[in-house]
């Protein structure tokens, strides 16, 4: 993914990216402190640390990233600088270089930033899900169910889906945005807040909407994690018919996985 | 905007409107060329109409009932099997003609955001290729994946106001979410098998608390090893032992140089196996600083005599051998039987126990 080379190019590309970069930080308070810095300082930077030093660093890093994966929010770079990385800044790149390649080659995880504008980074898997039933049992949790509905319908409705039909289509599935739910307890909590924070969805308002109303969207994390192609055979299955039949979104699809294969490089 | 919907309105006049689709995308065209606007209002109503507060107050709640209507049943509207939207907007257009004031005119401009919108998606269904997707189509057959057990009566379906009936098994969304899984790379979340303890260190108070504590059982604890140490230290103890021993060794040699006196029989006390191995213990440092000597007799039984002074240093490191001694407490019984052992040579100090 370019988001990918961004991270690798950044003691490169630092020159241009600094204007850029404080003009957007009003956006987030924290990261007018830190601005990324350039390969000699880098390099300074290293001069000074031992390698085990940088070594322990980047396991704090890693180790961060692991917990906040625990609850699937995004990690901003100013919470890493200020709360992790500290006086390291100056080394920044280097740690985020050698946290990457830990991820890839301890752990099979991909580490991606999803937001290049305000810094945010997630963990993925770099596997692809084994096929067939899963080799351990381990408990499956039911908000991802709910999570994979609502993504289905937004994907096979073109990509953008007011509220209203999501809600309606729950309803038919026994969940309603207005009562407790038994599994899931708040559902509109659950759809408008958790998963938005999460990145799996975008809910979005739409203007001259009276009464207010928004539109839902693939969040950022859905976009890198979530199969489109796979979702269209299950939408097969479930229908019972061939996924090509729905040419638009087999075509959006099949351009999709075509683009992140073509991203995901070996490292 | 109510120029063109008036142009519109006039080309409705034209040809008969099939679907809402075709009429609209003539509107579309013609919304561009109209600034021109065929005017509709006779000339004689303006006067009344325009000022009548009530007239003006139902327009505008015609229009409100008419945006609230494509708003509220917008699902319903979308479907291609009925005209409802090119409804609405006849209705529309009939009320148009009363309008005077702005604020109507404003809601007239709402109503035609909202149908519009309405229409967009009414018209990408329309030109969409391939199969349509139907989100109730869906539902249903999702309910079926997560195992709802139908009910067999009909009628029920009717009553839940479309909702199928019956009961999901408690899995249902377990079963869905598995599926997921299948379609999703995410990073599986870490945790620590073991659990974790609370990182941040127990507060200050505790601590002190523990530490006044455990001078106390300390000062317990050092009471009898201060007791035991009055008695001397562990070297000496033994040091002493072992002399102790070699005074029996001795005196027991002397009273008959002649007969040799059993290994066995000298370390072994029939009353204690604890004893008898201390015994075994502090004969050993004897053995190894060569003030006795162990030799094997006629029976192959190892017998034990002390050095004669002269002796020690002839002897030197020349005939020293190692061997290691074991028993337990079968052994140490069967010896006891075997040599028919009642009592002990070595006499147990009284103040030598736990």
């Amino acid at each position: 993914m370019s988001q990918r080379k961004r991270l690798s190019n950044t003691p490169g590309s630092s020159q241009g990216k600094r204007p850029s970069s404080s003009s957007v930080a009003q956006e987030e308070h924290d990261d007018t402190a830190f601005t990324q810095p350039s390969t000699s300082q880098v390099q300074r930077g290293m001069e000074k640390l031992t390698p085990a030093q940088v070594d322990q660093k980047t396991a704090e890093v890693v180790q961060y990233f692991l917990v906040k994966d625990q609850k699937k929010i995004p990690v901003r770079r100013a919470e890493l600088v200020k709360h992790v990385v500290k006086e390291y800044r100056t080394i920044y790149p280097e740690i985020m270089k050698r946290a990457a390649r830990t991820f890839d080659q301890v752990f099979g995880l991909k580490m991606i930033e999803i937001d290049a504008k305000n810094h945010m980074y997630i963990l993925i898997n770099k596997l692809e899900p084994a096929e067939g039933p899963p080799a351990t049992r381990s408990p499956t949790n039911p908000k991802m169910g709910l999570l994979f509905v609502i993504l289905s319908v937004v994907f096979m409705k073109g990509g953008v889906v007011r509220e209203n039909l999501i809600w309606s289509t729950l309803k038919k599935l026994r969940v309603d945005p207005g009562e407790k739910h038994e599994e899931f307890g708040d559902v509109k909590r659950v759809v408008t807040d958790e998963f938005v924070r999460q990145r799996y969805l975008e809910y979005v308002r739409i203007p001259h909407t009276e009464p207010v109303e928004h539109e839902f969207r693939w969040g950022q994390r859905a976009d890198v994690e979530v199969s489109k192609t796979k979702i269209l055979e299950f939408m097969g299955q479930l229908h019972e018919q061939d996924p090509q039949t729905w040419t638009q979104q087999h075509r959006e699809a099949h351009s999709a996985s075509g683009s992140s294969q073509a991203s995901s490089s070996q490292r | 905007l109510a120029d063109s919907r008036r142009a519109k309105g006039g080309g409705d006049e034209d040809g008969p409107r099939q679907n809402g689709a075709a009429g609209r995308r003539k509107g579309e065209q013609q919304k561009s060329d109209a600034d021109d606007g065929d005017c509709d209002f006779g000339a004689g109503d303006l006067q009344e109409d325009d000022n009548d507060p009530g007239l003006r107050r139902e327009i505008r709640s015609k229009y409100r009932d008419l945006i609230n209507s494509v708003q509220q049943n917008r699902e319903d509207m979308l479907r291609p099997s009925n005209n409802k939207l090119t409804e609405v907007l006849e209705e529309a257009n009939k009320l148009f003609k009363d309008v005077r004031q702005a604020r109507e005119a404003a809601l007239d401009a709402q109503l035609l955001v909202v149908a519009t919108d309405l229409g967009k998606e009414k018209a990408s269904q329309l030109f969409a290729e391939g199969t349509a997707f139907d989100p109730t189509a869906f539902a249903e057959h999702l309910l079926s994946f997560m195992g709802l057990n139908r009910l067999e009566d009909g009628e029920d379906e009717q009553q839940n106001g479309g909702a199928v009936d019956g009961y999901l098994p408690q899995d249902a969304w377990h079963r869905v979410a598995r599926r997921a899984q299948c379609c999703v790379r995410a990073a599986p979340s870490f945790h620590y098998m073991m659990g974790s303890f609370h990182a941040e260190p127990p507060p200050p108070k505790q601590r002190t608390e523990r530490q006044r504590k455990a001078p106390g059982k300390e000062a317990k604890r050092i009471m009898p090893t201060q007791l035991k140490r009055m008695e001397g230290s562990h070297q000496e103890a033994t040091e002493k032992e072992v002399e102790r021993i070699l005074g029996y060794l001795k005196s027991y040699y002397q009273d008959d140089p002649t007969s040799p006196i059993s290994y066995y029989e000298f370390v072994i006390d029939p009353n204690s196996f604890s004893r008898t191995v201390e015994n075994i213990f502090h004969t050993s440092f004897l053995i190894r600083d060569g003030l006795a000597r162990m030799h094997m007799d006629n029976a192959k039984l190892p017998c034990i005599a002390p050095v004669e002074e002269g002796e020690v240093e002839a002897g030197g490191s020349l005939s020293r051998k190692q061997c290691i001694v074991s028993i337990s407490p079968k052994i140490w019984k069967e010896l006891i039987e075997a040599f028919d052992i009642k009592d002990t040579m070595i006499q147990p100090l009284n103040t030598h126990n736990e």
